[in-house]
């Protein structure tokens, strides 16, 4: 890895953009992630920017069982992102399926079985703390040894 | 007839400011929005199938996330049905304490709905000041039921915890500050001239329409339904003296400050179940039994009707749940949405309505 490489990957772990997709929760972990906007948490002052938009995005946060509805999408949108990415599952719903993933349900836990999943924050739902911690705890793993690929 | 559309423009599943997937596709003409149609499907978990056949000490959590927002009242209209059902009495105070902890949901549910609005036209200051108020909301409810989200605070035949009397203290001096702040919020969203651009006769509901449309809710009373509001039929809202708001424009702006109204009105609940709270029990006796009934209660965005069939051991044979959501909807797509002069009206049109999705699929 060039010198030039390591000083782009250690400047972009610091500036995070991240999109959220929620793929069956009941909406508690959706509104801790937004509550990690809140100027009490605060995510920006960590450098993390919440967009929303996976075209754009490093890490990728999955929120709920996976439904039937996301069969298809959950991975093209995975695809949209460019590298490098990390996806982390936000709450117990995508790590186990939750009170979701009982006999006669829909879902079709864990997302791992879909999507590449690097962490795991376990909670129904987490506090905004631990959600902010853990995106943290993956930035600098992400943009640890990337380069790009050349032709 | 052949229609005359220029481009058919999908929004979402993904989209910067929603909460949660949805598809909205507009058949558009140039800026103008001919029709609207909403396309759902992507959060359909099957909880009522999983519900069926189990018993109530289950059902209890399920029903308190089928929506994480208002998770209280899925929780209050459950028990209360069960309570119904197998004839369980509920001590006084527990009545009241459920109130409190309903009305302090109710509260953050309505001011992350506003500040959805104000992210969605852009006023990100607003909504900034608003998330920082509901911290404050979520930290009383987390002091009162030791959870911030889904709480599982009732239970049949009364509540979990006692209300302490020092929390009473923090929790009537926090009344006074967020009273203070949404206030203030209020004022500034009232006479911002560029929020009145963006909010003022757009997405307009009538209330021939609301009707039509069977909404419920806020989008109905801010289109001057005040009589839709089934706290006016609940025993401990009467005793309490409750009346409901309502405004007569039917538009964004309406019923944005429809909530905000809700929110000080809230408040004033809150103070009156405080200064009435009887001491004695916050738990009686009684084991849910058999029998049918179909109940409803007022949801921070409208009537929640639950229909539940049980059996002697306090199993669950049967349920349905109807959520306040689905009209709303269908109401935004039918009647607001359609017309719509532009395009940039579309999403925050759909956000003012507050639509959770999951409760409307679950």
């Amino acid at each position: 890895m060039s010198l030039l490489q390591a000083i782009k990957n250690t400047v972009r772990s610091k500036s995070i953009h991240v999109s959220y997709v929620d793929v069956g929760s009941c909406n508690g972990c959706d509104i801790e992630v937004l509550a990690c906007l809140a100027p009490r948490y605060d995510i920006e002052q960590y450098g993390i920017f919440v967009h929303n938009n996976p075209r754009e995005a490093d890490v990728l946060l999955v929120i709920g069982a996976f439904t039937p509805g996301w069969e298809e999408k959950l991975h093209v949108l995975w695809e949209k992102i460019p590298d490098p990415k990390a996806a982390i599952a936000i709450g117990n719903c995508p790590i186990s399926g939750c009170l979701f993933d009982r006999p006669h349900t829909f879902v079709d836990a864990p997302v791992s079985k879909h999507i590449p999943i690097a962490a795991q924050v376990p909670g129904c739902p987490p506090r905004p703390t631990e959600i902010l911690s853990a995106i943290l705890a993956v930035a600098p793993v992400v943009f640890k040894d990337f380069e790009v690929r050349t032709r | 007839m052949k229609r005359m559309v220029d481009v058919s423009i999908p929004l979402g599943p993904v989209h910067p400011c929603w909460k949660e997937p949805a598809r909205v596709k507009c058949e558009t003409k140039g800026e103008y929005v001919v029709s609207a149609e909403v396309e759902l499907g992507y959060m359909k978990k099957g909880i009522e199938r999983i519900m069926r056949g189990r018993p109530w000490q289950e059902v209890m959590f399920l029903a308190e996330r089928v929506c994480g927002i208002c998770s209280v009242i899925h929780n209050m209209v459950f028990i209360e049905a069960l309570e119904k059902v197998s004839d369980i009495p509920v001590p006084d105070r527990a009545a009241l304490l459920r109130v409190v902890v309903n009305e302090l949901d109710r509260i953050q549910s309505h001011i992350l709905a506003n500040f959805s609005y104000c992210y969605t036209i852009e006023h990100e200051t607003l909504g900034m000041y608003l998330l920082d108020v509901r911290e404050m909301v979520m930290d009383e409810l987390e002091r009162i039921t030791g959870a911030r989200v889904t709480c599982a605070y009732i239970i049949p035949g009364g509540v979990r915890f006692d209300l302490r009397n020092e929390d009473e203290l923090r929790l009537r001096a926090n009344l006074l500050a967020i009273e203070k702040e949404v206030t203030r919020y209020m004022r500034m969203f009232e006479h911002g001239p560029l929020i009145a651009l963006r909010s003022k006769g757009i997405g307009v509901l009538t209330r021939e329409a609301a009707r039509e449309a069977y909404a419920v809710g806020p989008t109905a009373r801010a289109s001057g339904m005040p009589e839709i509001d089934r706290r006016l039929r609940h025993p401990t809202y009467q005793k309490l003296g409750f009346t409901p708001v309502s405004r007569d424009e039917g538009d964004n702006f309406a019923r944005i400050m429809v909530r905000f109204q809700e929110v000080l009105a809230s408040i004033g609940i809150i103070r009156t179940c405080l200064d009435q709270l009887p001491g004695g029990p916050i738990r009686g006796g009684g084991i849910p039994g058999a029998g049918e009934i179909a109940y409803s209660g007022e949801a921070p965005r409208g009537e929640l009707s639950y229909f539940i069939r049980t059996d002697a051991a306090g199993r669950v044979l049967d349920i349905s749940i109807q959520t306040p959501s689905i009209m709303n909807i269908e109401a935004c797509c039918h009647y607001m949405l359609t017309g719509a002069a532009s395009l940039a009206d579309v999403s925050s049109t759909f956000v003012s309505a507050d639509p959770c999705i999951a409760c409307t699929e679950r």
